[in-house]
C-alpha cells in the first residue's frame, strides 16, 4: 500500500496541509493513519479517489462522498467473488482493497462487511455462507502470519465463546486476532469450552490479560473458564469483545466491556495491558537502584 | 431604392447579453484573491470550491445558497444556508432540493415553476428567476430567492434572502 505524508497528499491535491486537517475535522475524510511518531500517513487511493472527484464536484462534501463511494466499490467486489466460489477473484478483491487501505482498515471496511452482507443474504446455515467463512478464516490466518513479531512480551489470551467456526462472531474473533497481532501483542485463542489441560499451556504462555469473544458459550461457561484461568495465571483484568446481551452481567464484576469496533477495542487492549503493566511493574529496592534518588536540599 | 436588406445593430441584444462571471467560494462566499496561486479550494475557509456564477447573482460573504445539480439534488450548502435550513452540507448533500425548500403558499405557479427554473438553470441557462419559497414543512417563512447558472461544473444556484 502506498502512503503518502501530509506534504506530499497536500501537493498531489493542490491545497494546503491546514486544508487537508480541515477536511479530516469537519468530513472524517481523508482518514490517515499514524506513524509511530504519531505524524499523519495518507493511503494513496484515498487521496487519489478524491482528486478524481474534486474535478467534478461542486463542493467538498459532495466529492468527499463519491470518493467514499468510490471505495466502498470493493465490497460487492468481494460479495461477488464469494458468492460465485472464485478463490481467486475474492483473493484479486482483497488486493484491491489492500491497495487502498491498511490490513486493519481493508478487514473492517471490505471483509468484514463482505461475509455479514452473505450471512444476512443466505444465512449462516447456507452453503454460501460456509464456503465465505472458510476464505476469510483462512485470508485472516494468512494475514497473521504476515503480521510482524511482537516488539514486547505483551501477551493477552482471548477466549472462544463463539459457536464455531460457522458462527459470524468467529470471523470477528479471528479479526480482533489479528488486529491484536499486528497491534504487536502476542495472543493465543483457546475455546472456553476446555478445562482440561489449561494451567499446563497458561503456565508456558503467562497471559496479561483475557479478553472474552463471542456471546454463544453460556455465562456459567465463561466463568468457570476465566476462573480456571486466574486460578493457573492470577488476578487479570478480563475484557468481553462481542458478547452481545450476555454483557449485561459485567457491570457487577469490574470486567472491561470492549467496542464494537475492532480499532477500538484494540486500542482499549493495549490501554489495559499498559495500565497493568504500570501498576504491576515491581518496585526496586533503592540499594540496587543504578540512578539513586536526589533528595531535595529542604530534606 | 436597393432590394438588399438593411442591416441594423439594435441596442440591447447584441451587446450585455453575456453577463460577467464572478468566481467565489461556494461555503462561505469569499472571493478568491486574484493574484494567489490558481487553487480550485477556498484558501479562506478551507471547506468550499471555488465556483463562478453571474455577477448580479452571485452571493456575498454571509448570504445563504445552494447549489443543485440538472437532477434537483443538492451539491453545495453556504454557512448561512446550513443554519437556516437546519442541516449541515453533508447531511443535505445527494437529497432532493424538495426535500429542504417548497414554493411558498402564495404561490401560483407551485412546484413545476421552481423545478423547471432549477433545470434550466443547471443546463447553462442563463437567465435569472426571482421565486418566493419556503422551508419544506414550515409555514409561516418565506424567502426571496434567485436562481440562476452556475459553473465550473453546470449547476443551478439558489440565493436565498429571508428579509427580502
Amino acid at each position: 500500500m502506498r502512503t503518502l505524508k501530509t506534504s506530499e497528499a497536500a501537493s498531489y491535491l493542490n491545497v494546503s496541509p491546514n486544508t487537508l486537517r480541515a477536511w479530516e475535522r469537519r468530513f472524517g475524510y481523508p482518514t490517515p493513519m499514524r506513524t509511530e511518531g504519531k505524524h499523519r500517513l495518507y493511503t494513496h487511493g484515498e487521496i487519489a479517489a478524491l482528486r478524481d472527484a474534486l474535478k467534478e464536484g461542486l463542493s467538498i462534501s459532495s466529492a468527499v462522498s463519491r470518493a467514499r463511494e468510490n471505495l466502498t466499490a470493493d465490497t460487492p467486489m468481494l460479495v461477488g467473488a464469494l458468492t460465485a466460489c472464485e478463490l481467486d477473484r475474492a483473493d484479486a478483491a482483497m488486493e484491491a482493497a489492500l491497495a487502498l487501505r491498511s490490513v486493519e482498515r481493508a478487514v473492517e471496511e471490505v471483509l468484514l462487511p463482505s461475509l455479514h452482507e452473505i450471512a444476512d443474504r443466505h444465512g449462516d446455515g447456507s452453503a454460501p455462507w460456509a464456503f465465505a467463512a472458510g476464505w476469510a478464516t483462512d485470508w485472516l490466518v494468512r494475514a497473521r502470519r504476515m503480521a510482524p513479531a511482537p516488539a514486547r512480551p505483551l501477551t493477552v489470551l482471548v477466549g472462544d465463546a463463539t459457536a464455531g467456526e460457522l458462527d459470524p462472531a468467529a470471523l470477528d474473533s479471528a479479526a480482533l486476532h489479528l488486529f491484536l497481532g499486528r497491534a504487536g501483542a502476542q495472543t493465543l485463542s483457546l475455546p472456553v469450552s476446555g478445562l482440561t489441560g489449561l494451567s499446563d499451556v497458561l503456565g508456558n504462555f503467562r497471559p496479561r490479560a483475557i479478553v472474552i469473544a463471542g456471546a454463544a458459550a453460556s455465562d456459567d461457561e465463561v466463568a468457570r473458564w476465566a476462573y480456571a484461568v486466574r486460578s493457573a495465571s492470577g488476578p487479570l483484568p478480563v475484557a468481553l469483545f462481542r458478547r452481545g446481551e450476555r454483557r449485561a452481567s459485567a457491570r457487577t464484576t469490574g470486567t472491561v466491556i470492549l467496542h464494537d469496533s475492532l480499532a477500538e477495542a484494540t486500542r482499549e487492549v493495549q490501554q489495559l495491558l499498559e495500565e497493568r503493566r504500570t501498576v504491576a511493574a515491581p518496585l526496586r529496592p533503592a540499594a540496587f537502584d543504578p540512578v539513586p534518588l536526589r533528595r531535595s536540599a529542604t530534606a | 431604392m436597393s432590394p438588399r436588406p438593411n442591416l441594423q445593430v439594435l441596442p440591447g441584444l447584441g451587446q450585455g447579453q453575456e453577463e460577467p462571471y464572478v468566481a467565489f467560494c461556494g461555503h462561505c462566499a469569499e472571493r478568491p484573491d486574484p493574484d494567489a496561486a490558481m487553487t480550485r479550494v477556498c484558501t479562506t475557509c478551507h471547506l468550499g470550491l471555488i465556483v463562478t456564477a453571474p455577477v448580479s447573482l452571485a452571493p456575498h460573504p454571509g448570504d445563504a445558497f445552494l447549489m443543485v445539480d440538472g437532477k434537483l439534488q443538492i451539491c453545495a450548502l453556504s454557512r448561512r444556508c446550513e443554519k437556516l435550513l437546519g442541516a449541515t452540507e453533508a447531511e443535505a448533500v445527494n437529497r432532493q432540493v424538495t426535500d429542504l425548500l417548497v414554493p411558498a403558499d402564495a404561490e401560483s405557479a407551485g412546484v413545476e415553476a421552481l423545478v423547471s427554473s432549477i433545470v434550466h438553470a443547471a443546463r447553462g441557462d442563463g437567465t435569472v428567476h426571482d421565486l418566493v419559497v419556503r422551508p419544506s414543512g414550515e409555514w409561516g417563512i418565506r424567502w426571496f430567492t434567485r436562481v440562476g447558472p452556475c459553473g465550473a461544473t453546470s449547476a443551478a444556484l439558489i440565493v436565498l434572502a429571508p428579509e427580502g
